[in-house]
């Protein structure tokens, strides 16, 4: 229904505009397009068009895995096609104002409104603001209960999707879960709708049948006087009355992209991203990604190699990065990377293993990635002593990240990176003192190994986040420190960590307060959103555009308080505003995890043995459940 | 051997600059499966080095690589594995086989044919119509950056062809290590004797690198592998 909407001539001038616009921005080859492995499908030819939209700037989502998974997978069907669409800067969109140029894919340069399906990707809540934007740019009306039968069906998946409310008056669908398998059904479905002329509301209401997609629109939100959620209940029966995510249960079968992009310049992650295993089993209890990954579920060792293979054959990349939430846990690690320097040898291909747990870094591995190219390291210990690491069930002591480094240091590393949070349920200024010590160990141990043996110029990089309770983890009923008590941490951490040859890193309070609040938002939280973009709040994740005034001035002006959501201890019996959403993990586990960690108790790794966090309920999801999971090098 | 290979950088990615473009040459030799050489030494690299670095912001028709392999390969098979392997807008015209001792073909560029397409059709004519003024001078000033400083140069002697038809500016002008007019200098003397205050947006497009032949005239670069 939207063809001829355009005519090549329209398309022509939107053409020669940006190629005006881009003469006149900072950083045009973001915006070009035309990168090796990028695709322009024939646009009157392929019934179903997808854009893809990455909520923030090209450098970042160019580094992101989900996109290329799905910008592989929707262009494999012969009749659907994938484009990119990103979020410009500031420069670039006085431009388009100013000369009246529409968002436009990357690939073949149409405007958002010729699309089928917009999808985005939920990475982070404070990138929310710029959905509005991109969707503003691509004259697309803001809310669903705007838009008519010729827009394009807005929707959006990814690890905020879990509590999609704040977005709900935005977007038409969600689809919760891993995404491979959902993304073709729902496109199935959106292309019969065009095919046979149905209407917008016949569309949603089947989409909402599909697993793992949940229409809010189709939901009624009822509050209590005090602003907690009374109800959510479905208008019609097509909506469920919870909706479960979705699992791939084999990654070996799910698909995965043989050829990524490859951007001209540099971009955060410029490298290949070989996902070795989804999930992660350590229930650390402050991680959302922990649980909402869950089960963990391993690609064969077999066809991580030959994908390895055809990825630096069809990329050219230098680097090859074996990304997971865990890698170290990877069943037979020390393996997969004999396998992949055998293979890679003369390739001249570097491995490197970001987020390294510090309790499976296998000096042996270390070793042999350090033959090809030295990489930096990271230990994220979280927590300065080990009560509040058990509070937090990070299962790291004192004495193994000592000996990691060491290890390090012996190997030729002289650079070690250490995340903390700071704000951590129950920490006290004992915690605080505990980072600073553990700094000063870590130094120590550099200059325990003897001076030829040892690589010269120490760098220690503490960086501390704040911590942001987050849905589906045993704090989601915790308080966010308030900013003020934040801010004194920060600054009693910033002497703590003046130590020689230590370097500490924070970020400013504000922008993790609204990133609590969005996190655990209710739909309510809507309207403020709508008001901060309206009064110009965008690219609220970088510095230089994040304006806090406006922000708070939109929450007064909606008649909210951000405290409500960010600073707030939840009872136990409240209805959340994302219990109709079902992410496989039960309430009753998160909130025995909520109360061994209240005394402190740790709960063993799943690989152990099961803790019973739930997935047990569903046959076949979790292969550690019923005692011990396949290893594939077993 | 070395193999001399002319490739075209489209006007779509013009803003990718030299550094990129030159990382994007070697992952598509990365990815061709050709053998490519590499260094030796701590951080090994491919053997490649490029006529001259084409100036953020341009387009360049014929631009000249030269490439290191570890075995022979025949001219044919290289451009057809380089350009399985690189994207269309990076794509090869040609390639020739040199000898393994001839001069770097950087050392080799004496000038450089540009088109300039002038945006807005009533600042092309102005500056079409100074062509002939420019020509007839035999000092044309115009501002030159160095590393450290801004300073006023004449640039007529490294002017050796220009003229102009219709929105498009052709011009033939130094270009070495020690001195070069760049088109943005060319404009700028243009715009001065147009009595234009604002220089007009354009579109640059290197055509061809030129070296000279024994007489002293120029030939295209690639001539010379």
């Amino acid at each position: 229904m939207n063809q001829g909407k355009m005519t090549n001539q329209d398309q022509r001038t939107n053409h020669e505009k940006m190629e005006r616009a881009l003469d006149a921005v900072q950083k045009a080859p973001r915006y070009t397009g035309g990168e090796m492995n990028t695709r322009i499908k024939e646009w009157e030819d392929t019934p179903l068009r997808f854009g893809f939209c990455f909520p923030d700037t090209y450098e970042v989502g160019m580094s992101h895995l989900g996109l290329k998974i799905l910008y592989g997978l929707i262009n494999r069907e012969s009749w659907s096609l994938c484009e990119r669409f990103f979020m410009p800067w500031t420069d670039m969109i006085a431009q388009m104002k100013e000369n009246g140029i529409p968002l436009l894919s990357m690939e073949s340069r149409h405007p958002m409104r010729e699309f089928d399906v917009i999808g985005f990707t939920l990475q982070y809540e404070m990138s929310y603001t710029n959905i509005l934007a991109m969707l503003d740019m691509g004259r697309i009306p803001l809310e669903s209960r705007e838009r008519d039968e010729a827009d394009p069906i807005i929707v959006a998946g990814g690890p905020c999707a879990f509590n999609p409310e704040p977005l709900a008056p935005f977007i038409d669908a969600f689809m919760i879960g891993d995404g491979e398998d959902v993304m073709t059904e729902l496109n199935r479905v959106i292309l019969e709708r065009k095919e046979k002329g149905e209407s917008r509301q016949d569309c949603l209401r089947k989409l909402a049948q599909l697993d793992g997609v949940y229409v809010p629109g189709l939901y009624d939100v009822a509050y209590h006087e005090d602003g907690t959620v009374k109800s959510v209940t479905p208008v019609c029966p097509e909506a469920r009355p919870t909706v479960l995510r979705r699992f791939v249960t084999d990654l070996d079968s799910a698909y995965y992209p043989e050829e990524i992009p490859v951007p001209y310049t540099e971009v955060v992650f410029d490298r290949i991203m070989l996902e070795i295993m989804r999930g992660c089993t350590r229930g650390c209890r402050f991680c959302q990604a922990g649980m909402l990954y869950r089960p963990v579920r391993e690609r064969s060792m077999e066809h991580l190699a030959e994908l390895a293979e055809k990825l630096v054959a069809s990329t050219g990349y230098e680097e090859i990065s074996l990304s997971s939430l865990s890698s170290g846990d990877y069943s037979c690690l020390p393996e997969l990377i004999r396998e992949l320097m055998r293979r890679l040898k003369d390739k001249r291909v570097s491995i490197s293993l970001p987020s390294l747990r510090l309790d499976s870094v296998l000096k042996e591995s270390l070793e042999e990635t350090q033959q090809v190219k030295k990489t930096s390291l990271t230990f994220a210990p979280e927590a300065g002593t080990q009560r509040l690491r058990d509070v937090i069930n990070k299962g790291v002591t004192e004495q193994d990240l000592l000996e990691k480094c060491r290890d390090a240091f012996e190997g030729g590393w002289s650079s070690v990176k250490l995340y903390f949070m700071d704000g951590l349920p129950t920490e006290t200024t004992e915690d605080l003192d505990g980072i600073g010590d553990l700094a000063r160990k870590v130094v120590a141990e550099y200059f325990r190994v003897p001076k030829p043996q040892r690589a010269k110029g120490l760098r220690v990089t503490v960086s501390a986040s704040t911590f942001v309770p987050k849905p589906f983890t045993p704090f989601q009923w915790d308080a966010q420190d308030t900013i003020p008590q934040i801010l004194e941490k920060q600054a009693y951490l910033k002497k703590a960590l003046n130590i020689k040859g230590v370097t500490f890193n924070w970020h400013e309070p504000y922008l993790s307060y609204l990133e609590a609040c969005f996190a655990r938002g209710d739909r309510r939280l809507g309207a403020v959103l709508r008001r901060a973009y309206e009064k110009g709040c965008i690219l609220d994740g970088w510095s230089e555009t994040f304006d806090f005034g406006k922000w708070m001035e939109a929450f007064r002006e909606c008649g909210l308080d951000p405290a409500f959501y960010a600073n707030r201890v939840r009872p136990m019996d409240e209805i959340l505003p994302w219990d109709h959403i079902d992410s496989g993990i039960s309430k009753a586990y998160l909130r025995k995890e909520k109360e061994r960690s209240s005394r402190a108790e740790v709960t063993k790794d799943c690989r152990q043995g099961c803790n019973g966090c739930g997935l047990q309920r569903y046959d076949g999801i979790c292969s550690w459940a019923k005692g011990k999971g396949d290893a594939p090098c077993a | 051997m070395r193999m001399m290979a002319v490739f075209e950088k489209s006007e779509r990615i013009r803003h990718i600059g030299h550094l990129d473009i030159q990382r994007s040459v070697q992952r598509g030799l990365r990815r061709s499966g050709l053998p490519v050489a590499y260094s030796g030494g701590f951080h090994p690299h491919i053997l490649i080095s490029f006529a001259s670095a084409l100036a953020t912001g341009a387009a360049g028709k014929r631009e000249i690589m030269d490439v290191t392999l570890a075995e022979p390969v025949t001219p044919e098979l290289f451009l057809e594995k380089m350009n399985q392997a690189m994207p269309p807008e990076l794509h090869l015209i040609e390639a020739a086989p040199m000898d393994d001792k001839a001069p770097a073909m950087m050392s080799l560029v004496r000038a450089a044919e540009y088109d300039l397409a002038i945006d807005g059709e009533e600042a092309a004519a102005m500056l079409t119509a100074a062509i002939p003024a420019a020509l007839g001078q035999t000092e044309l000033t115009a501002m030159r950056k160095t590393k450290t400083k801004l300073e006023e140069c004449n640039i007529r002697p490294l002017i050796h062809a220009l003229d102009g038809a219709g929105n498009h500016i052709h011009a033939v002008m130094t270009l070495t290590e020690r001195e070069s007019c760049k088109p943005g200098m060319l404009l700028e003397a243009l715009c001065r004797l147009a009595g234009l205050e604002n220089p007009p947006r354009m579109v640059v497009t290197r055509l061809r690198l030129l070296g000279s032949d024994e007489t002293g005239g120029f030939i295209p670069l690639e001539k010379m592998a």
